[in-house]
């Protein structure tokens, strides 16, 4: 990836758009500014000193896109074709979410437009506010998506929290557990398959299973739920203790049995 | 044998593995390393991101097993397979293969068929986001047909 407002010497450089095409192009970028929860309320009630918080954030908002190449050295000016400020006053969260999105049919992307209209509209919105809360915060100014030029589209994403790992196990061990008090064995449900059968393990007292072996256990599960029927599908795969095992392979008291769907990696 | 195998959720280099492999060793005359990134299309055309799962323990003792057949295959110096797990976004790495030989036909091949066996016996599985929604990912006859080359 190169960077292109710097030149080969690694000096600062303003991008030649000249021959680009004109397309058409769209960026929405968001901030929010947190704030006291009576803050909140005299702003949503409109009765703060300084008058109408909202209406004079946009227009701030407004004249910052247009302003943005003044601002950032290396930012082409552009004529905009479009540029609106959406403001949401969350009380839950205790903040105000300011959205802006500016469009134009250009050689360049509208990204630091977007992005300095919300940065604007932020501090107009601290500014209108200032009288009454000195602890206010303006956080999370980012872009949100993008479209349009050769770059191609972005869509920021909700990242999930943690990774889906099962098992506690390491690198060449087999995870065991508690032991059971009667002969048992521990199964696992993988993936695809865990998401399907609504359960990521569970314990089985072989005393229960028809024959000691995976087809008895495929008949013991099914038996306890209609749900596990799915294990007798051709493309359901299952390991003994992490080794690959078929319908005939036999199960012996303490063993990790799991249930996956064909693998994808790679 | 010289095999290292690491499944990690942390991103990895394009360089990752050569200054292990190749320390202190002058009788290597060829390395061949692959590596697999997201694509932003797969089964459907806006892929934003997609989580990878595996089966700890299991995972590293296939792949280790698939190195040591390439080991008994063809004449190897050193065999290094990371893949990562978790949340990747597109143009991220997910999994490097890196077989040093003391000729570049064997590193080659050898490389290849790795990647092929990974494909089809290593246990992980991903599931797509996409803009429409989330999915897991099917697997493929052309990855079964890659790894019936070797037979």
């Amino acid at each position: 990836m190169q960077l292109t407002h710097l030149n080969t010497r690694g000096e600062a450089n303003m991008v030649d758009v000249g021959d680009k095409h004109e397309t058409r192009r769209e960026a929405v970028a968001s901030g929010r500014v947190l704030m006291q929860p009576e803050t909140l309320k005299l702003l949503s009630d409109g009765e703060l000193p300084k008058g109408d918080v909202i209406a004079t954030a946009r227009i701030a908002g407004i004249q910052a896109a247009k302003r943005t190449h003044e601002l950032i050295p290396l930012c082409h000016s552009l004529a905009l074709s479009k540029v609106s400020i959406e403001f949401d006053i969350d009380p839950a969260q205790g903040c105000v979410h300011v959205t802006a999105l500016c469009r134009l049919n250009g050689r360049t992307g509208v990204e630091m437009e977007a992005l300095t209209a919300v940065s604007v509209a932020c501090l107009t919105l601290y500014d209108m506010c200032k009288a009454v809360d000195k602890d206010m915060c303006i956080d999370a100014v980012q872009l949100e998506s993008k479209r349009g030029g050769v770059r191609g589209d972005y869509q920021r994403s909700a990242r999930p929290q943690a990774p889906i790992v099962t098992g506690e196990g390491t690198a060449g061990e087999v995870t065991l557990g508690e032991r059971c008090a009667s002969p048992c064995v521990r199964v696992k449900f993988l993936a695809e398959l865990r998401e399907r059968v609504g359960v990521s393990d569970t314990v089985l007292d072989l005393d229960q299973v028809p024959s000691r072996d995976i087809a008895g256990l495929k008949a013991a599960l099914s038996q306890r739920d209609t749900r596990f029927s799915m294990l007798t599908d051709q493309r359901t795969l299952c390991a003994i203790n992490q080794v690959m095992a078929n319908d005939s392979a036999r199960i012996t008291d303490e063993d990790e049995v799991a249930f996956f769907p064909p693998v994808t990696g790679g | 044998m010289n095999i290292q195998v690491r499944i990690q959720s942390a991103p990895f280099s394009l360089g990752d593995g050569y200054a292990s492999t190749l320390a202190q060793r002058t009788d290597i005359g060829a390395v061949v390393s692959f590596t697999g990134l997201v694509r932003d299309f797969n089964e459907s055309p806006d892929v934003t991101g997609l989580t990878l799962e595996h089966y700890p323990g299991m995972t590293e003792r296939t792949l280790e097993q698939i190195g040591e057949q390439a080991w008994q295959r063809w004449s190897l110096q050193a065999v290094y397979i990371v893949h990562r797990v978790g949340y990747l976004a597109p143009g991220d790495p997910i999994v490097r293969v890196l077989v040093a030989s003391a000729h570049r036909r064997e590193a080659f091949e050898a490389c290849d068929f790795i990647m092929d066996f990974l494909k089809t016996q290593a246990p992980f599985w991903k599931k797509e986001h996409s803009t429409q929604g989330e999915y897991w990912v099917k697997e493929r006859a052309t990855d079964w047909q890659d790894a019936e080359r070797w037979a």
